[in-house]
């Protein structure tokens, strides 16, 4: 048989080896060759960027009141990009109200409608880095080529539209994403969803609920949960609704608004959703809880510290935590439970956060110096039944394993 | 005669083809490196760090007699920005000092916090957290003798739906968990676990564990491996990414689904590798399940890390990772060829079998065969000689691909002199370096067959006594 070495080297000086030899050393050539103009194209680039930063800064109030006329940096390609960069950054700086000379210099000077043109006419990362740049602009002639970007089929260009509408900040950009989410068939990440309509509806979430009154399943859910991050007292019994609502997952974004909200519903509401069938709904009510002011939550703490989960039984002990002034009050009613769990769940909160060396200290200099020490070995007994519990279920799942 | 033929054949096609399969991995990773970096673009990572809809992560740190370098990993690690972020260090019965200088500086405390053990570990002889920074726990538990026992246990008592785990010598970037977290971001339902770059911190300056200044380090065996990192992340591991068959996140920076390893059981106490085996594990069985899932790579959350200053580390350290490579495919050989491991099972598998486990062997026979084959004159020499200058050429050629991918991307070696000394060096990986971890590779197969499943010592230099620093 003969070898494929000696096939090849039939070909003589000029075989495929041979061949493979040059292409691999012409590749190194080249790729070498490559990082080094890349190298020293960049270099200078960056160095005349520097140069012609610091020359247009020096002329920034001139070229933004319009005394240098945009012609004279408009067909420079480094310095529009220049110019554009220093407008969009100080566009998202800005407060609303000290918006007007920036947009107005983007108007002028034909960006806002370059930017606006590239978003309708090009295509792939070009036009996907037009809708972000019209997003930052915040202008709102820029929303209509936005919402196109939305009906895009390239996903990637969907999604750049949606970021692009969330940074917009306006209640107008949200309106195109709810109502295509609304129809159930919009493709685009759900962080991204909530993410851009967290900015778009933070100044009137009440638009979220007319939605969500016509969604049903994941949509229902994705709404909820950016209610649940936006809620303000104005909402008012909306969120009542919403609490009672089938969905556990709106349920618990509606126990989350309830938190940032203190009116004389909230605590019977939360009351209600502390006590729910799904362990993240009671999750939620509780962490809302731990965020009002008002001391008719303790006693529905309390009832969760000794919930059949883990997690609220923490959070409740962390939110009880916090109640320092009735602490002592708080120990002794959860002694009176007999519920070593939900002792140990709040011995654990108040070593965590510090409290415990505090009421200690505390109860050492009072005069019920005997009841103190009742109480101190309450807890330590506790404490040690579940470690040997929680040691028992390690047992037990070390042997399942 | 008629062996070496066939031998000196196998050679060719073998390492042609295997030469072909990375300059695919180096076209997939720049395509994707590019695309990633157009993607970035779109991104503004202060709007992640500031929406309420980032997930907690909580970092694990597994320790073991880590005390020149575990307080200011962990000062860098609570330094980190990102919103949600837990830290559990897990000491895993050091000998040394290294609870005690924790406790100094933290001013750690007894907590006596509910663990329950989910996954089954050595026993925990303490928690401690730190008044400075309730962020911080400390796991004190008894040595298990490997580090998936630690982390094991840093997964029990993790309380987020994403766990990343770092090792104690690392540094990592300020902004790498968000960083590596876009990743789970573009599509959380079926992003399971992203792996990060780990980079070599050797010869850079570190200030407030943070890296000042990234320089080369001096003495070639570690600039070596400077390429290497690049091209086993950059390249390898980006190209595989790329077609969705990632087969392992280093265990030193990457982002896991909680719920999804304690499926899996964890990390396997007493692996060797236990990072490769993890992830091959969740393949199992995330194609079990029939699932849509995808593990990924992020180029640009960096992780930076120490290695091997002295030969006799290195050559302990390629050991150690043959023997977890082995350790790893031998018991999921039943993946190879199932219709229901799909890409896993029929190429990815089967490719680290024969180019990686098998590669130090063929390598070695092959050498020999073609080295006789030239001396009973089966082969002319001009041929032997342009052979080796292909093998060499080419082999060379995806060394620089990686370099160029670190030029198009990071560029984290500024100065010109520094790129220089990186693409000289491009020229020694393949002669003599590589040889040298061919024999590595090959005591870690002798090591495994023997039973040898130590991890064995790596002298450190640590990071706050770094020279350059």
């Amino acid at each position: 048989m003969e070898s494929i070495f000696n096939g090849i080297g039939k070909f003589g000086p000029a075989g495929l080896v041979l061949q493979a030899i040059l292409v691999s050393l012409l590749g190194i050539f080249l790729l070498v060759g490559f990082i080094v103009l890349r190298r020293w194209y960049r270099g200078r680039y960056f160095r005349r960027r520097n140069e012609r930063t610091v020359a247009l800064r020096a002329q920034w109030d001139e070229i933004l009141s319009g005394k240098i006329s945009a012609e004279d940096w408009r067909f420079n390609p480094l310095d529009c990009d220049i110019v554009e960069s220093i407008l969009l950054d100080s566009i998202e700086m800005s407060p609303a109200d000290k918006l007007s000379p920036l947009l107005n210099c983007l108007r002028v000077s034909g960006l806002l409608d370059m930017r606006i043109y590239q978003a309708r006419t090009s295509r792939g990362w070009k036009q996907r880095t037009a809708l972000l740049t019209l997003g930052r602009t915040r202008a709102m002639e820029a929303i209509p080529a936005l919402v196109e970007g939305l009906d895009s089929r390239l996903r990637e260009t969907r999604i750049a539209a949606v970021r692009g509408l969330g940074r917009t900040a306006r209640m107008e950009a949200a309106i195109p994403i709810l109502d295509r989410i609304v129809i159930g068939q919009f493709d685009a990440p759900e962080r991204s969803l909530k993410n851009a309509l967290v900015n778009c509806c933070r100044t009137c979430p009440e638009i979220l609920v007319t939605y969500i009154e016509h969604t049903h399943g994941p949509v229902r859910v994705l709404l909820a949960r950016v209610l649940g991050e936006l809620a303000s007292p104005e909402l008012g019994e909306e969120l009542l609704v919403l609490a009672a609502d089938p969905l556990p997952e709106v349920r618990a974004s509606a126990a989350r608004a309830l938190g940032n909200t203190n009116t004389s519903y909230t605590l019977p509401a939360l009351h209600s959703l502390a006590s729910d069938a799904e362990w993240f709904v009671r999750l939620r009510a509780v962490v809302a809880l731990g965020q009002i002011e008002n001391l008719g939550k303790i006693n529905i703490l309390l009832r969760a510290l000794c919930d059949a989960n883990r997690h609220v039984r923490q959070r409740a002990a962390w939110a009880l935590a916090q109640m320092e002034p009735h602490i002592e009050q708080i120990l002794e009613d959860v002694v009176a439970t007999k519920d070593d769990y939900a002792l140990q769940a709040l011995v654990s909160e108040l070593e965590r956060s510090g409290a415990i060396e505090k009421f200690v200290g505390g109860l050492d200099g009072s005069d019920h110096q005997s009841a103190q020490t009742a109480l101190m070995e309450v807890v330590a007994e506790a404490r040690k039944r579940v470690e040997l519990t929680g040691k028992a279920m390690a047992a037990a799942a070390a042997g399942a394993h | 005669m008629h062996f070496l033929a066939i031998s000196n054949d196998t050679l060719f096609v073998y390492y042609v083809v295997s030469n072909v399969i990375y300059l695919g991995l180096l076209i997939v990773a720049i395509v994707k490196n590019v695309r990633h970096r157009h993607r970035l673009g779109s991104q503004r990572l202060e709007l992640v760090r500031a929406s309420p809809f980032t997930p907690p992560i909580t970092l694990i740190v597994p320790a073991h007699n880590e005390e020149r370098s575990i307080v200011s990993s962990v000062g860098a690690l609570l330094g980190l920005e990102y919103p949600s972020l837990e830290v559990i260090v897990v000491n895993d019965g050091s000998s040394d000092a290294t609870v005690e200088n924790l406790r100094q500086a933290y001013q750690l405390q007894t907590a006596r916090i509910l663990y329950i053990a989910d996954i089954t570990t050595a026993p925990l002889h303490a928690i401690y957290r730190s008044p400075l920074d309730p962020r911080l726990f400390v796991l004190d538990k008894e040595a298990a003798g490997c580090k998936a026992d630690a982390i094991n246990a840093g997964i029990n008592a993790a309380s987020s739906p994403y766990i990343c785990v770092v090792d104690a010598d690392s540094i990592l970037e300020k902004e790498s968990l968000i960083r590596i977290m876009a990743g789970v971001f573009a599509d959380p339902g079926r992003v399971m676990a992203v792996g990060g770059i780990v980079r070599v911190l050797n010869g850079s300056r570190v200030v407030n564990n943070q890296i000042e200044e990234v320089r080369l380090p001096k003495s070639p065996i570690e600039v070596m491996q400077v390429i290497e990192y690049l091209r086993a992340f950059l390249v390898g591991r980006e190209g595989w990414a790329g077609f969705n068959m990632l087969p392992i996140i280093s265990g030193a920076f990457g982002v896991f689904q909680r719920d999804l390893v304690m499926q899996v059981g964890g990390f396997r106490t007493h692996a060797v590798g236990e990072d490769l085996d993890l992830v091959i594990r969740m393949h199992r069985r995330l194609q079990e399940q029939g699932r849509s899932y995808h593990i990924d790579f992020i180029p640009d959350p960096t992780c930076w890390t120490e290695v091997p200053t002295d030969l006799k580390s290195l050559a302990r350290q390629r050991a150690r990772w043959h023997k977890g490579l082995i350790d790893t495919l031998w018991p999921n050989r039943d993946m190879l060829f199932r219709a229901r491991y799909g890409r896993v099972g029929w190429l990815v598998l089967p490719y680290m079998w024969i180019f990686e486990f098998f590669a130090p062997v063929i390598e070695v026979v092959g050498y020999s065969t073609i080295v006789l084959a030239l001396i009973t004159g089966v082969l002319s020499k001009s041929f032997f000689l342009q052979f080796l200058l292909f093998g060499y050429a080419f082999a060379t050629l995806i060394s620089i691909g990686s370099v160029l991918l670190e030029e198009m991307t990071f560029r984290r070696y500024s100065n010109w002199r520094e790129v220089a000394r990186l693409l000289i060096y491009c020229f020694f990986e393949h002669f003599p370096y590589r040889q040298l971890t061919m024999i590595w590779r090959l005591q870690g197969i002798w090591q495994y067959l023997r039973g040898d499943l130590q991890w064995g010592q790596m002298k450190r230099v640590g990071i706050s006594t770094n020279p350059a620093a």
